[in-house]
């Protein structure tokens, strides 16, 4: 039995086929594009992934961006390669070899590489040729349409070298100008630029002062000023800052810091002010300028995408939007994230478990699933549910008498019971009897003074030997 | 519910007209301040009041400002509002952003900087017991910003005695029994809702209220105020102190 090979699975219309196969596989006849049925046939242990584009363009972009340690010219080459311009950069590391051997330990993927002079040369053997030769390299180099390859090869071409030793018109006249262009990009006849990424350049101001800053007010002005400019820039570049850096050098070297995040991106300098503001307030000493600041310097450290926006007659609305994410972004400054919340709701049975806080600052409104026919919930729940004096029917009756906080209360009408069962999934054990922890039955019930509450019994008669009541919420 | 007495936004803040004798309830109008007294109890009641009889455009954010002590430390009974229970009224629980304050002063400040600014639905604040920074001054504030940005705030006090405070009106709240239904279970929400105080107008008046199910919305009942249930002592201490609802004077200022 061959040893089971791994393969990355996409939906393709009403069939599931391969999207890629890894090494273990390729010696079975098993190819990309085959339906995973027919895989399966021929492989039966397959392990299979689902395929996910995504996250593959992610990670490319994510290498990319650490190839930059390498050399300042790094271009992706989608869906799964990348072009470095190492011109220069090879003595630096001790030689071609040394400086393939580090790529690649840095890439930490199974790759294949090829160095040329030419980036379109490079491409080509590293895709499919092995040699250093581009005239030995197959015609499916010029990755020209399945129809026109072959007619290339029933031609007689077969590598590079035989078209290139025909005259180029009748080649184009025959299979298109494309073939030439790419044909002659990788010989080198052509140019084959490269555009590279380009790093953004971090948004990062300083002022320094002839004589240092003796007044609070004066450095607050002067952040102002930093914050108009860099708004500036990032108007320029359609962005918005998330999160602000504020470092303040006095004489002493002393560096006080004032670090502001903010839930939506913004570039208004009054806005970000304001968080300041908050955030010096919050400080255990005020912000001291002792002997004066030297020098101030501000930072965005997080941007995102923001584009400019037309002051319309009808932006009323998103104004007010606006406002509160403002709004929250001050109060989260002000008392710390955890403290200004959303309700979402979670997939989970227990009803205190159906919902939680989040956030409101890192979390946009999710929409709550419809109401359907369940029993009515409470407006308000107890946390954590209180404990509570009941006579009540055994075994499957509703409270007839309670007591809460030292006060008797008759129930007078009551629904239910509701009955919730323990999450024994999600135990340890609990599958098995008695492991799951107490099946709740919920009782809506109003006493005799019109008061109308939830109440629950924890764990059957039977399940447990003496089950307890609790209070689990209110109901207007 | 209550479209009969809906001013129109365009309107300045004003009290409600004042009619004698039957009149239905008002609204808890845009730019004013509203005081919702109620027991630990009646707290969902008082909650659901609020909601209901809040004039307020219903996309926008309603702002529940409460206090919490550091989490960890105590382990006292907390009421967190439950999602599931509030959409049956009306209210979609993605519009709620709850505010946890550390203190009453805390909670008051933060109430007043929501009360500036423009964008929220409501601003609800849940405050317990005495609350001894909310005074005439604080109050005044709450309705100068509020008029500004043209919201309604209403303070929720729960277990407290009514205060002199500058509030436009002053509610009681608490759960009323409901109708039951033929299987002797509880019925729609019930409220009991007393006015105690309402400025330039008369106060001590009592409605039932229950909710329709069908069309949403309570369903209002004045009841006569001869007979004031008997949890309810009809008359409570503490003045709404009468100011004019139009400011034509300078702000109120603190005399030392």
């Amino acid at each position: 039995m061959p040893e089971a090979g791994g393969a990355l699975v996409a939906r393709d219309g009403q069939a599931l086929r391969l999207a890629a196969i890894d090494a273990g596989t390729q010696g079975q006849g098993l190819t990309a594009g085959m339906t995973l049925a027919d895989a399966r046939s021929r492989c039966p242990d397959l392990v299979t992934a689902p395929h996910d584009p995504v996250a593959d363009a992610r990670e490319l972009d994510r290498l990319a961006n650490a190839m930059i340690a390498f050399t300042p010219l790094v271009a992706p080459d989608p869906l799964d390669g990348l072009l470095l311009d190492v011109t220069g950069c090879a003595h630096l590391f001790g030689g071609e070899e040394e400086l393939v051997r580090r790529v690649l330990a840095a890439a930490g993927y199974t790759a294949r590489h090829a160095l040329a002079a030419h980036a379109a040369a490079a491409r080509a053997l590293a895709r499919y040729g092995s040699g250093e030769d581009v005239r030995a390299l197959p015609v499916a180099a010029l990755e020209l349409s399945e129809d026109k390859l072959s007619g290339l090869r029933r031609a007689g071409l077969t590598t590079l070298g035989d078209l290139a030793s025909r005259p180029m018109a009748g080649l184009a006249a025959r299979f298109g100008e494309t073939a030439v262009m790419r044909l002659r990009a990788i010989l080198g006849e052509a140019g084959s630029p490269i555009t590279p990424l380009r790093p953004a350049e971090p948004i990062r101001l300083e002022t320094r002062f002839p004589e240092p800053l003796a007044r609070t007010d004066d450095a607050l002005d002067v952040i102002e000023d930093l914050l108009a400019q860099a708004a500036r820039i990032m108007e320029q570049r359609q962005l918005g800052g998330r999160r602000f850096l504020v470092l303040l050098q006095r004489s002493d070297n002393v560096r006080p810091r004032l670090a502001v995040e903010t839930g939506q991106p913004v570039r208004d300098p009054a806005a970000v002010m304001r968080l300041l503001r908050e955030r010096i307030d919050t400080l255990s000493d005020p912000l001291d300028p002792g002997y004066g600041f030297d020098a101030i310097s501000l930072a965005v450290l997080t941007v995102e995408h923001l584009p400019s926006r037309q002051m319309g007659l009808e932006s009323r609305k998103e104004e007010n939007e606006d406002s509160v994410a403002a709004l929250v972004d001050r109060l989260s400054v002000r008392l710390g994230e955890d403290r200004v919340s959303r309700l979402v709701p979670r997939d989970r049975h227990l009803p205190e478990r159906a919902q939680g806080l989040v956030p409101a600052k890192q979390a946009p409104p999710v929409s709550w699933p419809k109401a359907d026919e369940r029993p009515t919930r409470p407006l308000l729940l107890l946390d954590p549910p209180q404990p509570v004096d009941v006579i009540a029917g055994v075994p499957d009756s509703p409270p007839q008498r309670f007591r809460w906080r030292g006060r008797l209360h008759d129930v007078r009408l009551a629904e239910g019971p509701e009955r919730i069962g323990a999450e024994w999934w999600r135990r340890r054990g609990g599958h098995l009897p008695g492991g799951a922890g107490d099946t709740r039955d919920y009782y809506r019930i109003e006493d005799a003074e019109g008061r109308r509450y939830w109440i629950f019994r924890s764990g059957l008669f039977g399940e447990t030997p003496d089950p307890r009541w609790y209070l689990h919420g209110l109901f207007p | 519910m209550f479209q009969n007495h809906a001013p129109s936004s365009a309107e300045p803040p004003t009290d409600p007209p004042v009619t004698a004798g039957r009149e239905s309830l008002p609204r808890l109008a845009k730019g004013q301040l509203h005081e919702v007294h109620a027991g630990g109890d009646g707290w969902a009641s008082a909650l659901a009041f609020s909601l209901a009889a809040i004039e307020a455009d219903d996309r926008r954010p309603v702002l529940l400002l409460r206090v919490r002590k550091d989490k960890g430390r105590t382990r006292a009974m907390q009421m967190e509002p439950c999602g599931e229970g509030w959409a049956p009224l009306g209210l979609d629980p993605a519009r709620l952003v709850i505010v946890d304050a550390r203190d009453d002063a805390g909670l008051l400040r933060a109430g007043l900087d929501a009360a500036r600014c423009a964008g929220p639905a409501a601003v609800l604040l849940e405050s317990w017991g005495r609350l001894k920074e909310y005074d005439l001054v604080a109050s005044r504030r709450l309705i100068l910003a509020a008029e500004q940005s043209r919201i309604p705030i209403v303070i929720l006090r729960g277990d407290a005695e009514p205060r002199a405070s500058a509030a436009h009106t002053r509610w009681s709240v608490s759960s009323a029994p409901s109708t039951p239904l033929e299987t002797r279970a509880p019925g729609a929400p019930a409220l009991h809702v007393e006015l105690q105080r309402r400025r330039g107008g008369p106060g001590g008046l009592h409605w039932r209220l229950e909710w329709n199910e069908e069309h949403g919305g309570f369903r209002e009942e004045l009841i006569e105020p001869a007979q004031p249930p008997l949890d309810h002592p009809p008359t409570l201490p503490g003045a709404v102190v009468s100011l004019d609802a139009l400011r034509t004077r300078e702000p109120l200022r603190r005399i030392a």
